[in-house]
């Protein structure tokens, strides 16, 4: 079963003065997992995001939309990046979302993907 | 007639272990519920004039699998549990079943596992063990958390789509994640036993719950004799419902624990929570369970010693509260600390704990009432019990209460 994991976390821990040293062991622990999936012969694929400032949002109401600038989410937790990952069942999928590494406050959802052939 | 009871109780009985082992074979907690459901439809029919087989928990495994097997043959979506299936006979006459004295592997644990998984959130977990475990009816399980019976029979369809959808595995989890599991499993238990246990006076739907939570706590223990907290949770729960007679008085008043007639005590469930906590004490590793348990069982020697060793439950709570700190441990502290330093030590500590937010909290009230009369200040200890009487206690907490406003407004 497939799995999205996505990773909502909390941009300001890479802007502060060790903003840089730590945005560089979060992606070294990114590019380890990324080889651990490899290594577990879990076909996966996943995407970082770039930061929610540069988001913007279609927000719809019965038909009638508006644009804003900036994330969906209110939280200071904000979509950051997700892996999609190929796994037997829940617990495996927990287990890759709890090695994603989140420097500080974050949080990381797990959600089935909808299986297509389902309905063939 | 007699016959029905008895099997009525042999099917509760055999109810684990046979939707257990349905539910690992055929992954699915509906399949395994309704099937046993059919089982038991027929056990009914079959046995009611015939005296029901040694092995009833064989024949109904057997009787609900071949029922479901039927089943999933008319329905081509479950090619693959039915090609798993190929050798199972088509649905023949029952009495046949009663022949094969069929052993059913012990999948008891891994149900329990399944219906605890930390991924359901624990009130929903707590409803789905006692339904699908131990087979307690949606109604009786809705009004025990004070639920509308549609309520609860939603958040009983959610969580186990839950477990259908998003694939929670009814594989045993692998050895590093038990911890974790565990703790979701003792969570969910407690939470059992909170709700059996909330009202003294055992308001039918909560009281009633007592029973099948005891059963759960010692099925556990028998499953996972050598995890420590599972032993002290199931001490836990016979050390409560060891005292539920002797909770409430003639009128249905509630009677706090220290003032309860020890002679009306259930002694055999003592004993056996004793010998639970001997083992748990052997494994050498303690926990909040087994703290509980032991503060539980010094207030149960009073029983055997005519008093309870303060001292002893201060040193308890002092240890509880550092593993687990919340205000019910804290209050109970408090009062413990009044026992052995006097009142006015336990009020001291009472208000050192409220930050403003335990102004809602009844215990917090009711404590402060009781040290407060001690100390003679009637007025305050008035002026609190009324507090406590505000905030909405079960019938036999009311009447205690009332009794107590009176005596010091006398």
């Amino acid at each position: 079963m497939q799995y999205m994991l996505m990773i909502h976390e909390d941009e300001s821990v890479y802007a502060g003065p060790d903003g840089g040293a730590i945005m560089k062991a979060t992606l070294d622990k990114h590019i380890a997992l990324a080889e651990a999936l490899v290594a577990a012969g879990i076909s996966y694929s996943g995407e970082r995001l770039k930061a929610a400032a540069t988001a913007t949002t279609i927000r719809w109401d019965h038909g009638s939309h508006h644009l804003h600038d900036g994330a969906y989410s209110e939280s200071h937790e904000e979509l950051g990046g997700y892996y999609l990952i190929t796994v037997d069942n829940l617990d495996q999928a927990l287990e890759w979302a709890k090695r994603i590494p989140i420097p500080g406050k974050g949080a990381v959802e797990v959600r089935p993907v909808w299986d297509m052939s389902d309905y063939a | 007639m007699s016959q029905d009871g008895g099997l009525g109780a042999a099917i509760i009985a055999a109810r684990p272990a046979v939707v257990a082992a349905l539910a690992a074979r055929f992954r699915d907690l509906d399949i395994a519920e309704d099937g046993f459901a059919d089982a038991c439809e027929l056990a009914m029919r079959h046995f009611a004039d015939t005296p029901r087989p040694a092995n009833l928990a064989g024949w109904l495994h057997v009787a609900a699998r071949r029922r479901i097997i039927d089943r999933l043959r008319r329905d081509a979506r479950h090619a693959r549990l039915i090609a798993e299936s190929s050798a199972e006979p088509e649905s023949e006459d029952m009495a046949v079943i009663s022949l094969f004295d069929e052993q059913i592997a012990d999948e008891r644990l891994r149900l329990i596992f399944i219906c605890c998984h930390p991924a359901i959130a624990p009130d929903a977990r707590a409803a789905l063990t006692l339904r699908v475990v131990c087979g307690v009816p949606t109604d009786r399980i809705a009004a025990a958390f004070l639920m509308q019976a549609p309520a609860m029979f939603q958040r009983l369809t959610r969580a186990k789509a839950k477990i259908r959808e998003a694939q929670v595995p009814f594989e045993m989890p692998p050895p590093h994640l038990w911890g974790e599991r565990m703790a979701a499993v003792l969570a969910t238990l407690e939470i059992g036993y909170a709700l059996a246990y909330q009202d003294a006076g055992g308001s039918e739907p909560t009281a009633d719950l007592g029973p099948e939570v005891l059963r759960l706590a010692a099925m556990l223990a028998d499953l996972l004799p050598r995890d420590p907290e599972v032993l002290g949770l199931a001490a836990l729960v016979r050390l409560g419902e060891a005292r539920r007679s002797a909770r409430v008085d003639g009128e249905g008043r509630m009677v706090p624990l220290s003032e309860q007639d020890c002679t009306e005590w259930d002694g055999g469930l003592i004993a056996s929570a004793t010998a639970l906590m001997q083992r748990a004490a052997q494994i050498g590793r303690s926990g909040p369970y087994q703290l509980m348990a032991a503060i539980h069982l010094t207030h149960a020697r009073r029983r055997h010693e005519g008093r309870t060793d303060w001292h002893a439950v201060l040193r308890l709570y002092d240890l509880l509260l550092a593993v687990r700190p919340g205000a019910v441990v804290a209050i109970n502290r408090a009062l413990a600390l009044a026992r052995v330093e006097g009142a006015q030590a336990g009020l001291v500590a009472l208000g050192a704990l409220n930050d403003g937010v335990l102004e809602r909290y009844r215990p917090w009230h009711a404590a402060h009432a009781h040290l407060l009369a001690l100390t003679g200040d009637r007025a305050g200890a008035a002026a609190a019990f009324r507090a406590a009487l505000a905030l909405n206690p079960a019938r036999a907490e009311r009447l205690y209460l009332e009794a107590r406003l009176a005596e010091t407004s006398a």
